[in-house]
């Protein structure tokens, strides 16, 4: 290669640019192809046209969309139903794919790999029926509880482990431990498969990118780097910073391929010996790595934590922390950084990550309250230096690298479907006078009764998922279930803390509050009376009227309200049912406050509320108040209203606060934003997520999302293109947004 | 007065110690353009001038009022039943016989608020409760955590601080106990010792500066600023820490002779912790219609030009002032 050719190489910027735009194109692809995505963008692409087929499937949220699927690869059943099952048919259908699935390589990347398939998509019939679970579904179904039953990956694995074996370790490993676990040789068949499954689609990129290199003149030594790279890293680990990325986009896409897994974890500490070492020798630079951080960003949005303790509680910030927040902030995509912030964490992070937030305006990075996890993780029993270990690794999640299977964000305990049956339960019963002490009364007796349903769905889950859809890809990276043959859902991890979470927390509050408020104390209203507007759905005007009456009673978040007051109760109520006991099986589950985006559909089965919500309208949205919950709409408001309901056990309650452009003051706007995330995380804060958002924008863009392509918006836990969104889901986030204005 | 209020007020300190009720118009938490760091705002009602520009008309009379919006009403009937009265009345109906027009007689209107307390759709809104310095801390006291973190606090504004002196000073007092940073913003138009009963109380006052010709202050705000620039002078020599509050209201005080008096006045003041100018909006006008108020005739209507704003920033610069805002950002809206 002579000078000349180097010369004539884009720079970063323009690659990365150039990245940017295909990425654009592609999410306007989706967009025109797959209709709304109430989920993480997931980097996913589509399957060039002639490879693909559509079909419909339902969303998250109750919207259905079109999935599309590779034409080339159909699963081989091994039930009667169609479907497949078990280690061995699910290993071997999955190296089908990934052996069928086309080479993706942009020549302006210096990382090869782009998926293009869901493998979940071609689990045709999900849950074994052979495993009945039709009566446990049915008392899940009495309290709209989502169940653990059929939950997949929420748990994460440990990169470092990977980094250090390569695919060709740790088919060794399998090797090696195959032999002595004789019954597991199914478990063992199946990882086999997904490890040669694996090296297949690396050797096939190298010898893609080998081809491409003699058409590409421009590229064509990044693209024969790539080649080189590639063919190292089938069967050895990676050797450079840049490898580093390469490897760990190959494990993610995969994950995510096979069950929507994608979790890095601590990458800033896992990618600083590779950075290190080859700033040391030369062969790196800050831009250098930045751009190879970027390249894996683009493809992959998995959730990174960055900053906070390491095992001995000294704060791990370094370098490649700052590079990695530097990635996500050039690439200006749905990306799920999240930074620490914590009394001992680097304050030149933190302030970073704020200066980040408020220039991109795409809720990018979250805040980690990482002091307020580990103590409350602590709390459980366990040695606060474990508690360290556990590391940021979904939407609202975390779990120790390779040794926790904790299935968080999964469980959702739809804390107002058990108001609607204590209502009616109460109402229904001609014995007892109603009042405010009795709904509690039976409230608590349903709640608990949620709860036992939810101990032995999580028992059932662990006794027999991994013979219905086995974690073949996060075992292979996990301490124990190679060594066992145990699959992580099933005895191969050391630690089972099964996450539960409440979710309408202030639509129960709210509505407890309003009942004893206009029913109890002012007598506005006869339990009669309400009973009669809840059945007839407020109908009429004197519905309306009493609906409005109900709404403006005292909320949760307005402060000092009896509205606050319940918020705490039932919180208290719902932490406490949880760690009241353990499954029957004798597992530890966690108590969280969060609702994903179900807070939609969560509500669709649910009868009219006292807290003047609508039958079928959503719940409220994870711990926050719901909109309209106080005149001015304060964010410290909302900030103080979060922290009092934490549960306090190491799973999280997210902050939600959306910030309209128009507080901005002036030079000091990054300390106000700073001191609001840290004074949350002060008062025993476990998440924060921000969006700084204009309404005129907004509201413009819901008009016509299209005109608004790059509109980002923090969803939940996850970024997302606005235009992605459902309509349902894009009112949801206006409605958040506007939140002062809604009191009627 | 309001039941709930009578409650509160029964179940205070002991007989001995005189409460003081303060009326209070609003409690604004992230308060971010009111001295330093996140504050809650506390405004007080009452006020002795009677700026052309004031974007809190509520708050220049020192009774109570009920703010109005028909647009919200539900004809519900609740506040012509409570009414003693007489100052509701439901008129004329539509076709399905529903009634259209709530009418609002202001004048016969006694002020007591019933009325509000059963306004369930927010139509009726009652202004200026009053409040012990007791009740005020329970919402000041919500966001310390957040002063903390960000050196912020509580603000005192208005209407006019001074003109509810005592109030003010049992706010001040209960929140210095608490450890909390205070400012009050102020016209500065009261009498020196009133003024002076302040100064151990307050980290930082927020001194508006309306107009530096005496004349044209009488005619913007019905006063003259002499006593003003008085105690404005006598604070500094006291030792008070003072940041002075510049609005900029186009058509009135938008004018060189205006800025050479801030600059001639701020070079007397050497330990002025600087000056803060405010764009107009003019937000007032709506609020008037809620209160039943007219605008006056020679209400500016014309927000100022951000690049109006950015051009005296850099002319008070020019000359040596300390001009704290930021150059392109925008400010709130003057006080009264």
């Amino acid at each position: 290669m002579s000078p000349t050719d180097i010369m004539t190489e884009p720079s970063y910027t323009e690659r990365l640019e150039a990245l940017r735009s295909s990425k654009a194109q592609q999410t306007l692809e989706k967009q025109r192809i797959r209709g709304a995505m109430d989920f993480d963008d997931h980097a996913v692409i589509l399957p060039p046209e002639e490879l693909r087929e559509t079909v419909q499937t339902l969303g998250g949220s109750g919207v259905y969309f079109t999935d599309v699927l590779l034409k080339s690869f159909r699963p081989t059943p091994n039930h009667p139903n169609g479907a497949f099952y078990g280690p061995r048919a699910t290993g071997e259908n999955f190296r089908r794919l990934l052996e069928v699935h086309p080479v993706c390589i942009d020549p302006m990347s210096s990382l090869a790999g782009a998926y293009v398939a869901n493998f979940m998509s071609y689990r045709t019939v999900p849950w074994n029926p052979d495993f009945d679970c039709t009566e446990l579904l049915a008392e899940h179904a009495k309290y709209q509880t989502i169940p653990a039953i059929g939950g997949v990956q929420h748990m994460c694995q440990d990169m470092e482990m990977g980094l250090k074996l390569g695919w060709g370790g740790i088919l060794e490993k399998i090797h090696h431990y195959r032999p002595l676990n004789p019954e597991s040789e199914d478990f063992y068949a199946g990882l086999e498969h997904v490890v040669l499954g694996i090296q297949n689609l690396i050797r096939r990129h190298a010898e893609g990118a080998r081809q491409m290199a003699a058409e590409h003149e421009e590229m064509r030594q990044n693209l024969l780097e790539i080649a080189e790279m590639n063919d190292h890293l089938v069967s050895n680990p990676p050797r450079t910073f840049r490898e580093a990325c390469q490897w760990n986009l190959w494990y993610q896409s995969v994950a995510r391929m096979y069950n929507s897994s994608g979790s890095l974890g601590r990458l800033d500490m896992i990618l600083v010996p590779y950075y290190e070492r080859d700033t040391k020798a030369g062969i790196l630079d800050d831009e250098e790595a930045i751009f190879h951080i970027a390249c894996h960003l683009v493809r992959d949005t998995a959730y990174i934590q960055l900053g906070g303790p390491d095992l001995a509680g000294k704060d791990a910030t370094n370098p490649v922390s700052f590079l990695i927040l530097e990635a996500a902030h050039r690439l200006k995509i749905p990306a799920n950084v999240g930074v620490c912030v914590g009394k001992d964490v680097e304050p030149k992070l933190i302030r970073r990550g704020v200066e980040v937030l408020m220039e991109d305006r795409i809720g990018v990075p979250k805040f980690l309250g990482v002091d307020n996890t580990i103590n409350g993780f602590a709390a459980n029993g366990f040695p606060v230096e474990l508690a360290r270990e556990r590391v940021y690794a979904g939407c609202h999640w975390l779990a120790i690298p390779g040794r926790e299977y904790a299935l968080m964000d999964i469980v959702k305990v739809n804390l107002a479907a058990i108001f609607d049956v204590a209502m009616k339960d109460m109402l229904a019963d001609s014995a007892v006078e109603p009042s405010i002490e009795e709904l509690w009364s039976r409230y608590q007796k349903h709640l608990r009764s949620a709860m036992d349903t939810v101990a032995k769905g999580y028992d059932f889950q662990y006794e027999h998922n991994h013979k219905v859809f086995p974690e073949l890809v996060l075992d292979l990276l996990c301490q124990g279930t190679i060594e066992k043959g145990l699959d992580a859902s099933n005895g191969g991890v050391e630690f089972y803390t099964f996450g539960v979470d409440g979710s309408a927390l202030a639509t129960a509050a709210d509505s407890f509050a309003a009942a004893e408020h206009r029913v109890e104390k002012q007598h506005r209203l006869t339990w009669k009376q309400l009973q009669a507007h809840l059945e007839s759905n407020w109908a009429g005007p004197e519905g309306e009227r009493a609906r409005i009456m109900m709404k403006n009673s005292p909320r949760f978040g307005n402060g000092n309200s009896l509205g606050d007051e319940w918020a705490v109760r039932i919180a208290r109520a719902f932490s406490d049912t949880v760690k009241a006991k353990p499954t029957p099986r004798g597992f530890m589950m966690i108590p969280g406050l969060f609702s994903w985006v179900l807070n939609l559909s969560m509500g669709k089965h649910i009868g009219a509320t006292p807290n003047g919500r609508h039958a079928s309208d959503g719940i409220s949205h994870g711990a926050n108040p719901d909109p309209g919950f106080r005149k001015d709409g304060a964010p410290t408001a909302i900030a103080v209203a979060v922290a009092a309901v934490q549960p306090g056990y190491g799973n999280t309650s997210p902050l939600q606060i959306d910030l309209d452009p128009s507080f901005s003051h002036g030079a000091d706007d990054v300390e106000k934003v700073s001191a609001l995330i840290q004074g949350h995380c002060n008062l025993g804060g476990t998440q924060v997520n921000i969006n700084i958002l204009s309404k005129e924008k907004i509201l413009e863009a819901h008009k016509d999302p299209s005109k608004f392509p790059d509109l980002i918006v923090r969803v939940t836990g996850f970024s997302a293109y606005f235009a992605s969104l459902s309509p349902e889901m894009r009112q949801f986030v206006v409605d958040r947004l506007l939140c002062e204005d809604g009191g009627k | 007065m309001l039941k709930h209020l009578k409650v509160e007020t029964e179940t205070q300190h002991a007989p001995a110690a005189p409460i003081v009720l303060g009326r209070v118009f609003n409690i604004q938490r992230f308060s971010l353009h009111d001295g330093p760091g996140i504050r809650t705002t506390v405004f007080l009602k009452g006020c002795p001038l009677h700026c052309l520009w004031c974007h809190n008309p509520e708050g220049v009379g020192a009774s109570p009022s009920v703010s109005f919006l028909p647009e919200k009403c539900m004809a519900c009937g609740e506040c012509v039943r409570v009414c003693a009265h007489d100052a509701h009345r439901l008129e004329g109906s539509d076709a399905q016989g529903s009634v259209v027009n709530h009418v609002y007689d202001r004048e016969a209107c006694e002020k007591c608020g019933s009325c509000t307390e059963y306004c369930d759709s927010g139509a009726l809104e009652f202004v200026g409760r009053p409040m012990s310095g007791d009740d005020v801390m329970k919402e000041v006291i919500q966001d310390r955590t957040f002063y903390a973190s960000s050196a912020g606090g509580m603000t005192i504004s208005g209407g006019e601080p001074l003109a509810q002196i005592d109030f003010t000073i049992a706010l001040l007092r209960a929140a210095r106990e608490q450890g909390i940073h205070c400012c009050v913003e102020t016209s500065g138009f009261a009498s020196w010792e009133r003024i002076r009963t302040l100064l151990p109380l307050v980290n930082l006052f927020l001194y508006d500066c309306k107009e530096m010709d005496a004349q044209r202050h009488k005619d913007f705000t019905g006063q003259s600023n002499l006593l003003i620039l008085k105690n404005l002078q006598s604070l500094h020599a006291a030792g008070a820490k003072i940041q002075l509050q510049c609005p900029i209201i186009p058509g009135c005080n938008d004018r060189e002779d205006h800025f050479n008096g801030i600059v001639a006045l701020a070079h007397s003041l050497p330990h002025l912790e600087g000056v803060l100018l405010l764009p107009y909006h003019p937000l007032g006008e709506s609020k008037l219609q809620r209160f039943g108020l007219s605008p006056a005739t020679n209400m500016p209507r014309r927000p100022l030009d951000p690049a109006q704003l950015d051009h005296w920033a850099n002319w008070l610069r020019d000359q040596g002032v300390r001009v704290v805002n930021t150059p392109g950002a925008p400010t709130s809206a003057p006080s009264p």
